[in-house]
């Protein structure tokens, strides 16, 4: 980020029409390199908001089989065994799903990682980046955590998500991308 | 410039149209009001009101064509001004019912790509103006002179009255038929024997009239397509593709052929069997559900519909692969799968029920199920050439996409637990268009996991390239612009 504060937006106006040799040079002080880095994973304590998650369903479920088992059996044993299914579902699905995520930040895109059921490896070039944010919420929020969305045209949508990042890491990713992106000139990201 | 003034009752007849549950509920609900009078003066009544207020939506209507926007000002209760940059218009569509027709009006949308919906739409101008409207948003984003001469345009296609019978025939959708004659012979004659009552009858006849409802539906989906595409021209003027149709609704549209996105070469069945196809294109200017991508051929000689495809986007003519064998077998084992569950829920119905049905001829379904794994596996090809990634799935109705690469947004490759036993993957190639007629994502399905993963860097690679390429050309070409002023 010592990059963006030796040269601050709209400091040396390009102009609109320049000669061949002088128009790459808006692109490369950007140092593309020095924003990239290598394969990183999410923080450990993003499983707990996943458990957390997890356990409110399972308590949901749990309690829908609960009265399903009260009225027809007379008897809640049966509440309870899907709750702890679903918990104990939960639980691998989370660790797994940790274990597996993980996001690099390349030279000309994001690389993702992700899934238990279904593995995906996602690419998305900077180019392609219409704008980055960062959201937080209520349960990532108690335990200090920021998730940051990569927003494309693609028509699937916003589904470039990277959680379980801390406030100050998901901010930084956010600057990278932003950058990387004007870099790449995505002048038609269409 | 304001609307054409027929829109004012036009609009508020529509609105009395639209509210016509209303009034129904209102003569239900309300004792007093009945019978034809009745309704009728609430129709009035409600009809007055809505002229009123069109009348004021009217007035305070007003729109202009600047040379870099089109302005909109509008609204009653809250006024809402709106600039629109023409050079970010991708669509401008004319549509026009029969009534409309008759009134002399259009209504005219204009897509920009990113909105979620419309971006404007004008209800409703003369169609002059509308036409008038289409052609010089078409001029000024180009940036010709005012007196320029009109652009060149020729024709691409024109549909023949064979090609548009045959819409109607083709367009009949197969898997309706399919599933009643499946069906039919395995339940009718245990029907037959087991009631023996006037019951029997009906039991018979309804799959019979089940067949005929099909028959029915598919035949009004054929006047739907012979109506929707009778008359259909495209033709292409220097970068902008025009398309008409429509019997009784006129259809009228502009593509810009920059902002072509994909091309869906799509044949079903009985197309491919008559050697026939169609294309559609899609551009980025629509909202998911809306119907994003055209029909730029309905229906075509196969060579035509390829001609006409490498005209907009030169692909050439690469041999698509097929995915490995390992894929058939996949699916051969989870088809007959699904058969064994099928002929056994058969079985234990005829078992186990008073009802008698012929189980055993469910037993066809297991060859079948290997035949459709066959045949499925048939229609999936892949190619991943240097300008285009092409990708072709689907047996019903085959469609073969065509992704220049420069429009790719993301690339990813997914493999579940069940294609992960086998090796396989799916590669997706995502673009900002709307697949809105075959709602299909251009994808290569259960291919080679370790070809997945090199395709996935492939083609985003490819992007970075196209992009450099087309960066270098867009700059070279204003170069040339500045020393031929100079």
């Amino acid at each position: 980020m010592e990059d963006r504060d030796a040269a601050p937006f709209g400091d040396d106006v390009e102009p609109a029409i320049r000669r061949i040799d002088s128009v790459s040079a808006a692109a490369e002080t950007l140092d593309a390199s020095e924003l990239t880095g290598p394969m990183r994973t999410l923080e450990p304590s993003i499983q707990v908001v996943w458990i957390l998650r997890a356990s409110i369903s399972a308590f949901l479920l749990g309690g829908l089989a609960t009265i399903g088992s009260v009225v027809a059996f007379d008897d809640a044993t049966f509440g309870g065994v899907i709750f702890v299914l679903a918990f104990v579902f939960g639980v691998v699905h989370a660790v797994l799903r940790y274990r597996i995520w993980r996001f690099q930040v390349r030279e000309g895109s994001l690389y993702l990682e992700r899934g238990v059921v279904r593995r995906v490896r996602t690419v998305v070039p900077y180019v392609r980046i219409q704008h980055v944010d960062v959201s937080r919420g209520p349960i990532e929020r108690l335990f200090g955590l920021a998730t940051t969305v990569v927003y494309t045209a693609g028509s699937r949508g916003a589904d470039v998500s990277i959680p379980g990042l801390t406030p100050e890491s998901a901010n930084d990713l956010q600057d990278r991308l932003k950058q990387l992106a004007i870099a790449a000139e995505g002048d038609d990201a269409v | 410039m304001q609307l054409h003034p027929f829109s004012i009752p036009y609009r508020a007849g529509e609105s009395v149209v639209r509210l016509a549950w209303v009034l129904v509920l209102l003569v239900i609900g309300t004792p007093q009001i009945s019978g034809a009078e009745g309704v009728g003066v609430l129709v009035v009544v409600w009809f007055v009101a809505a002229l009123a207020y069109q009348l004021v939506y009217y007035q305070r209507f007003a729109y202009e064509l600047t040379e870099d926007t089109l302005d909109i000002a509008s609204g009653v209760v809250s006024r809402r001004k709106r600039e629109i940059p023409l050079r970010r218009v991708q669509n401008v569509d004319i549509r026009r019912n029969v009534v409309q027709r008759m009134l002399g009006i259009a209504q005219i949308d204009l897509e920009t790509a990113g909105g979620s919906s419309t971006e404007a739409s004008l209800k409703y101008v003369s169609h002059d103006e509308a036409r008038r409207l289409q052609a010089e948003i078409g001029r000024r984003k180009r940036g010709d002179e005012p007196d320029a001469e009109p652009a060149e345009s020729s024709e691409l296609f024109a549909i023949t009255s064979r090609e548009l019978v045959l819409l109607g025939i083709v367009g009949i959708d197969l898997r309706l038929l399919s599933f009643v004659t499946v069906l039919l012979p395995v339940i009718a004659p245990s029907l037959r024997e087991q009631f023996a009552d006037p019951l029997l009858g009906l039991a018979v006849t309804a799959p019979f009239i089940a067949l005929a409802l099909v028959v029915a539906v598919a035949a009004v989906g054929g006047l739907f397509a012979v109506a929707n595409y009778y008359g259909f021209r495209l033709s292409r003027s220097a970068d902008e593709l025009h398309y008409e149709r429509g019997l009784l609704q006129r259809y009228s549209g502009t593509i810009p052929v920059e902002k072509v996105q994909t091309l869906t070469i799509s044949e079903n069945v009985l197309a491919r069997r008559l050697g026939y196809g169609s294309l559609a294109v899609e551009t980025a200017g629509y909202a998911p559900g809306e119907g994003g991508s055209q029909s730029a051929v309905p229906l075509a000689e196969r060579d035509r519909v390829l001609s006409l495809a490498r005209s907009i986007e030169p692909f050439g003519e690469p041999t698509l692969e097929r995915p490995p064998k390992r894929a058939r077998r996949r699916y051969a084992i989870r088809y007959v799968a699904v058969a064994v569950i099928a002929v056994t829920a058969a079985y234990t119905v005829d078992r186990f029920t008073g009802l008698a049905f012929a189980w055993y001829v469910a037993l066809g379904l297991v060859p079948l199920a290997v035949v459709a794994a066959h045949l499925k596996w048939r229609h999936l090809g892949y190619a991943v050439g240097e300008n285009y990634a092409i990708l072709r799935e689907g047996f019903w109705t085959r469609t073969t996409i065509v992704v220049p690469h420069y429009r790719v947004q993301t690339v990813l490759d997914s493999q579940t637990i069940f294609q992960r036993r086998w090796q396989l993957a799916t590669l997706v190639v995502d673009t900002a268009g709307t697949n809105g007629l075959t709602g299909r994502n251009p994808r290569a399905l259960d291919i080679d996991a370790v070809t997945a993963d090199e395709l996935r860097e492939t083609v985003a690679d490819r992007l970075q390239i196209e992009l450099r390429r087309r960066k270098d050309q867009r700059r070279k070409e204003r170069l040339a612009s500045i020393e031929a002023a100079e």
